[in-house]
């Protein structure tokens, strides 16, 4: 028999699969990631984005928070992309407002999908009252308009940076908690999951192993979305006065100038510029994604 | 019957849920830094001692947390929201003064998203690949991604300071007062430019799923036979596809009321339309959290409303689903 079969195999690698080439669901999902082209675009400009912010600070060596000159300098050689109204450096302030603004945004992103996680699978894994109750919570949480939830929270509890990206995580995770709870609820009669409960798995073991490895890709594309939400969500509270005065942001640029939006548009144009396009990359690589990992949906993009 | 049962479940379950809402506000209230006096009168409101003191008693604070939270919905029962002290005015006459104009910007915006929207999603999707439909593609990725604040910004500087042919402030022209319907078109001027800024995100969403829903709709048996019987393209799309293209659009657009109020209050902020997004920049400024918390209950009750609408509107479009026989 086993002589029989092990020709057979070599054959049908010859012909069909090309020398290493990755088998992995990963390995797939990442060839068809790239075979789409704004996906690609997305990736490209938001690892510009990020590599910006991170080596831009040795190269252009001016303090955020500095006043390098007159208020309102339009730009030049001195100040590249101008001053602010107070007479802060505005490329600075992109490159270093950048980096708390993306943490804001992967954090926030990280938290709302924790909760949405949490909840989802509970809800989804046990059913009956467990599910009712937890569809209640998140019932109330949709009738709260989610930016509006979290200008409350931010007002009451402080702009301090970790408030704002607490309060943005704990308002936006509905959706997350709502589609996890679809998956869990669909994977859960499927027959390799009986199949493993069959065998005497324990519902942890069921959840954690069995259950969230398949439900994972339908969150991951929500998860990349929860980031570009949460970066305008930075910036809407940012732009209300909210900010964290003290940590230079993409948002608290935008916030602090929008005043002084005649006398100085490029301390509004160019921040606001940033958020749109770091947002767009996101939701272009959440786009891409989607086509990779989501199959059933791919011939509707 | 089965109509009457419907109602009656969805009517205690709102209840229900505009309890938690006024639960959570006096949780929020309780929890956050500093003596709940100081909340309840707001932080700069310029309340005296004697105000003090008369709010401890009013709310019951020196009384178990039980009993406050009962004194507090007995209050909001009878109407009671607080009293703001910045604007030396009760909460629940400060919202519902500033209740309409929000209503006419929301709705103005979300009506023309629905409108262009499905029109741009149909026309795109009769030709998914041309170049049409991928200009529509592109600009509903850049109207997603653009914060709806800065959108509302350029649009003020295009149209206060490089080309001004429409007025970027308020709702009505302050120093010529106009009378009747010159009045309206006046309104109207002004909603232009908040309106179009609001809509503009939502253009983005509604124009995206149109085209999908638009191109599965006309690959569908039912669109095929409408065809073969020899029916007018027009009619074909315009009464049978579009009916099945509608429904998500309607779901999706009535479910989102909250974030169409959300971009309304930082839209109302840059062009200071004065509707409830603006009386929420100015209470977050004061510190006046009875107005910050009342705008917060009424807005759920806003999304409510919305989706108790959204759920009518469904089952009209959609004769498949009918009361109680989901």
């Amino acid at each position: 028999m086993t002589t029989l079969e092990a020709p057979t195999l070599t054959i049908v690698s010859a012909i069909d699969m090309p020398a290493r080439r990755a088998t992995s669901p990963a390995g797939i999902a990442m060839r068809q990631f790239l075979k789409s082209p704004s996906g690609v675009v997305g990736l490209c400009l938001l690892a510009l984005i990020i590599v910006g912010t991170l080596v831009g600070p040795h190269l252009y060596r001016v303090d955020p928070l500095d006043l390098v000159g007159a208020p309102f300098m339009p730009p030049d050689s001195d100040a590249w992309l101008g001053t602010d109204y107070l007479g802060r450096d505005v490329l600075a302030g992109l490159i270093y407002g950048g980096r708390a603004t993306l943490a804001v945004g992967a954090v926030a992103a990280l938290i709302t999908i924790a909760i949405g996680l949490l909840i989802g699978s509970l809800s989804g894994f046990f059913g009956g009252v467990v599910d009712v109750v937890l569809v209640k919570i998140t019932e109330f949480f949709q009738i709260l308009p989610p930016l509006l939830f979290a200008m409350v929270l931010v007002t009451l509890f402080g702009s301090k940076l970790s408030t704002i990206t607490v309060a943005i995580g704990a308002v936006s995770w509905t959706s997350a908690a709502r589609l996890t709870r679809a998956e869990f609820m669909r994977l859960r009669d499927l027959d390799f999951v009986k199949a493993s409960r069959a065998a005497g798995a324990s519902d942890r073991h069921l959840m954690l192993r069995v259950l969230l490895p398949n439900a994972l890709p339908a969150v991951i594309v929500s998860a990349t979305l929860a980031i570009g939400v949460a970066i305008l969500f930075e910036g809407g509270l940012s732009f209300l006065g909210l900010g964290d005065p003290n940590v230079m942001s993409w948002g608290l640029m935008l916030g602090q100038n929008r005043n002084y939006i005649l006398d100085a548009w490029w301390a509004v144009i160019f921040p606001g510029m940033a958020i749109f396009l770091a947002v767009l990359a996101i939701s272009l690589v959440g786009d891409g994604l989607n086509d990779a990992i989501n199959p059933r949906l791919r011939r509707r993009s | 019957m089965a109509l009457a049962i419907h109602l009656t479940r969805q009517i205690a379950n709102a209840a229900a849920l505009l309890l938690a809402v006024l639960v959570l506000n006096f949780c929020l209230i309780h929890l956050a830094p500093g003596d709940p006096v100081q909340v309840i009168a707001g932080e700069m409101g310029g309340a005296s001692a004697d105000v003090i003191a008369a709010l401890r008693t009013k709310y019951g604070l020196d009384h178990s947390l039980m009993e406050q939270l009962a004194i507090y919905l007995r209050n909001v029962v009878t109407g009671d929201f607080g009293y703001s002290y910045y604007f030396n005015e009760p909460v629940l006459g400060l919202v519902l003064q500033r209740l309409p104009a929000t209503l006419y910007l929301t709705s103005c915006a979300l009506v023309s998203a629905l409108v262009v929207g499905t029109f741009l999603g149909v026309v795109s999707a009769r030709r998914p690949n041309g170049l049409f439909s991928h200009t529509v593609t592109v600009f509903s990725l850049a109207g997603y991604a653009a914060p709806i604040f800065w959108t509302g910004l350029m649009l003020l500087l295009l149209f206060g300071s490089v080309w001004p042919i429409l007025p970027v402030v308020g709702m009505s022209d302050v120093v010529h007062r106009k009378q009747g319907l010159n009045y309206v078109l006046d309104v109207a001027q002004h909603l232009l430019l908040p309106s179009l800024t609001l809509a503009l995100v939502f253009i983005a969403q509604y124009s995206r799923l149109a085209r999908v829903n638009m191109i599965d709709a006309l690959s569908a048996d039912y669109v095929r036979t409408a065809r073969a019987k020899g029916l007018p393209e027009w009619v074909v799309i315009g009464k049978h596809a579009l009916r099945n293209t509608l429904i998500p659009t309607v779901t999706v657009a009535g479910h989102q009321f909250g974030n169409l109020f959300a971009g309304a209050v930082l839209v109302e902020t840059v062009f200071s339309w004065p509707g409830m997004g603006r009386l929420v920049f100015d209470s977050i400024l004061r510190r006046d959290y009875p107005t910050l918390m009342a705008v917060l209950f009424f807005s759920a009750l806003m999304v409510m409303a919305a989706n108790f609408l959204t759920d009518i509107v469904y089952r009209l479009i959609d004769p498949r689903i009918r009361m109680g026989q989901r």
